[in-house]
């Protein structure tokens, strides 16, 4: 009696270690949704704070040296413990891949001598063979003047001389691609006109001689206006040559370089917090702007975050009006019985067939039916080059709107369906006819809704991959699908994608271990948008669940 | 007072509307009438439309993938007659457009299938009152070998070449090379049956020659000279007479497997194999193609790739021999890799595909076309005509008989798809050059002679094998937390965390592929013991905790109110794993010892042990990795849903309950968890759907080779991920094509049958709880 009374009263409840276990089930799940955006985050955004730059000199014995040379320059990138011998390593990244033939360089600590941030060391981009880590020696200029490093002004020449490279090479990206790029299109035309003609004289059609003669006449002066703009452009590439860097390595050798190799540079040792937080700005600020160069690794992603962006602009056009009428359908007019119930139950489990799926349909259907077809009625001038049958933005983003219809329509059901009875009645009763009611009452009550099932359906058209590899996307696009070349909206184009080029980035480049700080910082913009665009939806849901909750009937 | 001013004013009219309303006022205006009859007719097509439009995926992939199960369709055209009669031998060009054949006496014949008319006829070179008596053709390479009735033999060799004309159609030129007759050692009688191997470097002829009345086996090889100016011509290289090693007579001769190979049928119903091996044919294998079959053998030919021999018997019995390594000597040597239906009559004659493994066998009644791969007959029909003669057409799409009166009978033959079929997909398949029957998938591969191997088990098993490991660690986590949150949590921190946790599962797979491959990968590969020790840290720390914490006295319990556990957990978490992480060594050296094949000492290194443990390899991208990255995928979902079905247990169950004095935990564990059973079963469904479809995890952080084990530290290759990698250079409409939708079609039914059934069970479980509350 006594022991059983004590274990009514106890104060030490059964299965209280269980309970233990499923809070670290939880603090797990926390802890991995925090560690994991963490690490995105950190190393996302540390990839644009401008680091200072080690140099080492190491010891007469040791292996890591560049050739006679003991002192090696470098970021450290990672400092690690080998697992095998205990010692520890760091991995530096040296730049100057022309002249020591890789980026990357792991020194034992062991091997040391001395560590210092040398003051002046300049950290430069260039054009090709990654970034270079040097002491400047001198610059000479166009007129031939030679500044040395000893002279004030070198730094300020030096600056100069970089301004204006980037200058001169915007004028020539300007001249290549848009000038030239436009005559290009209209020999195009043309030639294609000219063929015509031909074929037609080769049937023995009449063709009056006027109208091939000013076909010839235009071409001929497209072809002047080349040679100009072609010639100019030689001019511009030739003053890009001009003006010299000599630069010592920290390894000794005495380089030379033509300014025109590099894109900017700065001096990581000598610059202040403020100077670093401004470099920092401004390098984010070239990441989100520039196109990128050296296959993906170095620039910008500017292609990638546009196209992301028109991709979920064309399907978020295609999946509301859709996703709305087919919900307003279901909800609204459908007989609910059965067979509405079942439909609705295989709607919303279409949401969870993977989306590999859907690129394969819409491979197979848009691309290689509906685009063959478009290409066989209306551009058959060029076939066999595919215009639309072939994959291009306007068939990924029509393959993510079949994707995301499903989210689309459900989330509509659900705002459509918490539109409180009372107010439709309220409408009806006065007169207004069903459609009144859906169009004044029913539609702008659930318009969060629907807004929340945009938001969804175009953060997950942001985030997806698998089936844009199918059906379009591309590692680097040569034009953007929206430009100012007339039709303005070329649908038809590749285009570039964020998470692909994380993918692509990731395992396809030359180089992963020089692409990572790359990988990262994408990741971390795709994560940012997808989280900004998620976070979005539950706020709305929020505000809405709130508003209708205290207006429920 | 205002209000009867209005009265006695207005009373008089307000009664005369009421009593006559105006009908005017409840009216509807026509336009509105109009818009919403629109409207409704417009939203009915619209919303059907879209809702089929949808569901027209299904249908779309499933008529992608029908012509996959297709038979061949074959059908008779217009005849032509040659006036050619019992010709011996019968080739085309690579479009069929301009097919010769050859008389015993020496004519060589094009026929212009355009016109159908014989377009030229010119006389093969024979050597003076020379008969042909055999013929050898290799349709590839258009080389010819006749075999003459007085011991010569003669090489030719047809040069086909397009040329357009000025409109831009195209035509068919031929021209016909022929080389001096030459002989074998044994050269005085006629040669009754003859082998051809012709490549860039090498030719090889064998024949059977009857000399002093004995059937002697010759074997002749050139080989191609090179000179500054490239190559020159054939030279003859060496020469050998077999016959001595065989014990019968030579009934029939065929060149196999590179000119390494040769295969002689004697009259005692058996085959000898002859090997080349420096230089001199030894007899490797003498076997009986029907052991337990005392019928006639009536052909013996081989399939494309030269490593394949079918045989018919008169019995109708039909087998296929391949070239395996097999003996004790590890040598490769023939053995009987598949059984196809009876062809009663036994086959004449045989043609087969000079594009795929198929093959065209008939006599004077009966003719069919088999497949060698999946053993499966494509086509089969009575003749109405005997034919002589039979080829399949460079394109595979006709087939032309020709038959004794010289009338050339083609039929069109239309099947895209001849390597597809239920077997080829589901069933173990022994192909060309495996010892045993096996699940393949290897869709493409270097040489013309490359058997596609379609098998999507290895797939299947692939993608469960990710969906198993995933779910092993999602499941738990996720479970756990969702029982914590809807029944322990506070209230207040639940409003935070649970749309956190949520946002989780909208990571772009991309990301997580990415961190998997490049991040986790590595740590995981150099520290597995590590990683071990810390999954069995963390649950052991959590409830060796929970049950200490039990033990104190209350007045220190209090001092963390319920509902807060598992914050004082999230130091605690990280203080565990740190503290397994350095410990991992430890481990490392207490359980994972294993000898060192190079120095003979004891190391401890897991990687090394596990392959000695288990026998396989330790790689990189393995199976752990996919599981924990995708089980990140994975958790939000199980979690959300779950937690959803046990806060739908009604209140009123669980104050019951606790009222009644049992624990919280108890609660839990015999009310909720029981009662929410469907939610949480269908929430693991939900998972298992997601996961089982996971594309861009796979593609990145497995090897992605379609192997068939479930190794943990082995990587896999799931049906979305071949898809992903395939897909693109796939040819629009060709079989790989077709095999990778009914791979999307196998996703597809899948996962929608998984969603099914758990969101019919979710609703069943609302239902029932509507009714509770």
């Amino acid at each position: 009696m006594d022991s059983k009374d004590s274990k009514l009263h106890s104060d030490r409840p059964k299965g209280e270690s269980l309970v233990w276990l499923c809070s670290a089930g939880l603090a797990l799940g926390v802890l991995m949704v925090v560690s994991l955006l963490g690490l995105i985050f950190w190393e996302g955004i540390t990839v644009f704070w401008p680091k200072s730059v080690v140099q080492i000199t190491l010891k007469e014995n040791s292996q890591a040296k560049l050739g006679q040379e003991r002192t090696i320059a470098g970021v450290v990138v990672k400092k690690q413990r080998n697992s095998r011998n205990g010692t520890e390593e760091w991995q530096l990244l040296t730049g100057n891949k022309d002249a020591y033939g890789a980026m990357f360089k792991y020194v034992d600590t062991a091997d040391f001598v001395s560590v210092e941030n040398p003051e002046g060391i300049v950290v430069a981009e260039r054009m090709e063979y990654g970034n270079s880590i040097f002491f400047p020696v001198a610059y000479t200029k166009h007129t031939g003047e030679r500044v040395t490093i000893g002279d004030p002004r070198f730094w300020d020449t030096f600056s100069q001389g970089i301004d204006e490279v980037r200058q001169r090479y915007k004028a020539i990206t300007d001249l290549e691609k848009n000038k030239i790029g436009r005559i290009n299109r209209q020999v195009n035309a043309l030639t294609i006109a000219k063929r015509n003609y031909e074929r037609q004289l080769a049937e023995g059609e009449h063709v009056p001689d006027d109208e091939i003669r000013q076909v010839e006449e235009k071409l001929a002066a497209l072809q002047k206006a080349f040679e100009e703009l072609a010639a100019k452009a030689r001019e511009l590439r030739h003053l890009q040559e001009v003006e010299m860097l000599e630069y010592r390595l920290s390894s000794g050798q005495i380089r030379q370089q033509p300014s025109g190799d590099f894109v900017g540079f700065h001096r990581p040792n000598d610059m202040g917090l403020l100077q670093k937080a401004g470099y920092f700005l401004h390098h984010i600020w070239s990441f989100l702007t520039e196109r990128p160069r050296e296959a993906n690794t170095e620039g910008g992603i500017f292609p990638a975050i546009f196209g992301t962006f028109v991709m979920t602009v064309l399907m978020s056009a295609a999946v509301v009006p859709f996703g709305v009428i087919a919900a307003i359908y279901l909800r609204e007019y459908a007989h609910q019985g059965h067979f509405v119930r079942s439909v609705r139950i295989a709607v919303n489990n279409l949401a969870g067939v993977p989306s590999i799926v859907y690129g394969v349909f819409g491979l197979g259907f848009f691309v290689y039916i509906v685009g063959s077809s478009i290409d066989q009625l209306f551009f058959s001038d060029r076939l066999p080059t595919a215009t639309f049958g072939t994959g291009g933005i306007l068939w990924a983003s029509l393959t993510l709107a079949l994707m995301t219809v499903p989210v689309v329509i459900v989330a509509t059901e659900e705002a459509l369906a918490a539109v409180p009875r009372g107010a439709r009645e309220a409408s009806l009763a006065c007169g207004a006819s069903k459609w009144q009611t859906i169009q004044r009452i029913v539609l702008p009550a659930s318009a969060p809704g629907i807004l929340t099932g945009l938001i969804l359906a175009m953060a997950r058209g942001a985030g997806e991959v698998a089936p844009l590899m199918i059906v379009g996307v591309v590692k680097l696009a040569p034009s953007l699908p929206v430009d100012g070349v007339f039709p303005f909206f070329h649908l038809e184009r590749k285009f570039m994608h964020l998470g692909f080029h994380i993918y692509d980035l990731g395992f396809q480049s030359p180089d992963s271990e020089a692409a990572r700080p790359m990988v990262f910082a994408t990741t971390f913009l795709l994560i940012i948008l997808v989280v900004v665009l998620n976070l979005g939806a539950v706020l709305i849901r929020n505000h809405l669940r709130k508003k209708y909750a205290t207006g429920a009937f | 007072m205002a209000e009867d001013n209005l009265q006695n004013t207005d009373s008089g009219n307000l009664r005369n509307r009421l009593r006559v309303p105006d009908p005017q006022r409840f009216r509807v205006s026509r336009g509105t009438l109009r818009i919403d009859a629109f409207m409704t007719k417009f939203i009915f097509v619209g919303g059907l439309s879209v809702i089929l439009a949808i569901f027209g995926i299904f249908f779309f992939i499933l008529a992608e993938i029908i012509p996959l199960f297709k038979g061949a369709e074959v059908e008779p055209l217009d005849p032509v007659t040659t006036g050619i009669e019992n010709p011996v031998l019968m080739g085309s060009d690579e479009w069929t457009e301009l097919p010769f054949l050859v008389s015993a006496e020496g004519e060589l014949t094009f026929i212009d299938l355009n016109t159908n008319n014989p377009a030229k006829t010119e006389p093969v070179p024979l050597p003076s009152d020379g008969h042909i008596q055999s013929a050898a053709y290799i349709q590839e390479e258009q080389g010819i070998a006749l075999g003459l009735d007085n011991g010569f033999y003669l090489f030719g060799k047809i040069h086909y070449r397009p040329e357009f004309q000025a409109d831009g159609t195209r035509t068919i030129q031929a021209t016909a090379d022929w080389d001096a007759p030459a002989t074998f050692l044994a050269k005085d009688g006629p040669i009754s049956d003859i082998s051809l191997y012709t490549s860039p470097e090498r030719k090889t002829v064998a024949g059977i020659v009857t000399d002093a009345d004995a059937k002697r086996v010759q074997v002749n090889s050139y080989i191609q000279k090179r000179s500054l100016f490239g190559a020159s011509g054939f030279k003859l290289d060496n020469q050998w007479d077999l016959s001595d090693q065989l014990p019968a007579i030579p009934l029939q001769i065929l060149i196999g497997a590179n000119a390494t190979a040769l295969v002689v049928r004697t009259s005692d119903e058996s085959v000898h194999y002859f090997n080349l091996a420096d230089g001199n044919w030894e007899l490797r294998q003498t076997f009986k193609p029907f052991p337990n079959d005392s019928a006639m053998v009536t052909s013996m030919d081989f399939i494309k790739g030269n490593v394949s021999l079918s045989f018919t018997n008169s019995a109708g019995n039909h087998v296929i021999y391949s070239l395996y390594r097999s003996d004790e000597a590890g040598r490769r040597i023939f053995g009987q890799t598949k059984t196809f239906e009876t062809f009663p009559g036994g086959a004449e004659y045989f043609a087969r595909s000079a594009r795929n493994k198929a093959f065209l066998i008939g006599n004077t009644e009966r003719i069919s076309l088999r497949y060698s791969t999946t053993a499966d007959v494509r086509w089969e029909s009575d003749l109405p005509t005997p034919l002589e003669k039979i080829l399949i057409s460079g394109k595979f799409d006709q087939i032309l008989g020709v038959d004794a009166n010289g009338t050339l009978h083609r039929y069109s033959l239309a099947d895209p798809h001849p390597e597809a079929g239920f077997r080829a997909f589901f069933s173990k398949i022994w192909y060309e050059g495996q010892d045993s029957p096996q699940y393949l998938w290897q869709s493409t591969g270097g040489s013309d002679d490359f058997e596609p191997k379609l098998s999507l088990i290895p797939l299947i098993v692939g993608s469960f094998k990710g969906t198993v490991y995933a779910l092993l660690f999602a499941v738990p986590i996720a479970l756990l937390a969702a029982i914590y949150t809807s029944q322990f949590l506070n209230p207040g921190l639940k409003r935070v965390i649970k749309p956190g946790i949520e946002i989780m599962a909208s990571l772009p797979s991309v990301v997580l592929g990415f961190l998997a491959a490049l991040w986790l990968a590595p740590i995981i590969e150099d520290r597995i013991p590590s990683v071990l020790t810390i999954c069995l840290a963390i649950p052991a720390s959590a409830m060796l905790i929970g049950y200490l914490w039990n033990l104190l006295p209350i007045r220190i319990r209090i001092l963390i109110p319920k509902g807060w556990e598992f914050v004082i957990f999230l130091p605690t978490i990280v203080l565990v794993s740190v503290l397994a992480w350095k410990a991992g060594p430890l481990v490392e050296s207490l359980f994972f010892n294993v000898t060192d094949p190079v120095t003979g000492e004891q190391i401890a290194d897991f990687r090394l042990w596990w392959e000695a443990w288990t026998g396989n390899q330790f790689q990189q991208r393995n199976s752990l990795v996919v599981g924990f990255m995708m089980g990140f995928a994975v958790i939000p979902i199980i979690y959300t849903i779950a937690e959803d079905a046990l806060s739908a247990v009604p209140p009123s169950l669980t104050s019951g309950s606790l009222a009644l004095g049992a624990s919280r935990w108890q609660t839990t564990a015999r009310l909720v968890l029981p009662t929410a059973s469907a939610g949480i079963f269908s929430a693991c469904m939900i998972g298992l759907g997601r996961a089982v479809g996971e594309t861009m995890i796979v593609v990145m952080a497995t090897g992605n080779t379609p192997i068939m084990d479930m190794d943990i530290f082995s990587g896999m290759r799931t049906l979305s991920a071949n898809i992903a990698v395939e897909l693109p250079e796939a040819p629009h409409g060709g079989t790989l094509y077709r095999t990778l939708f009914l791979g999307a079609f196998v996703l597809f039914v899948l996962t929608f049958l998984v969603n099914t059934v758990a969101e019919t069970l979710r609703h069943r479980l609302r239902d029932k709880y509507k009714v509770i509350n």
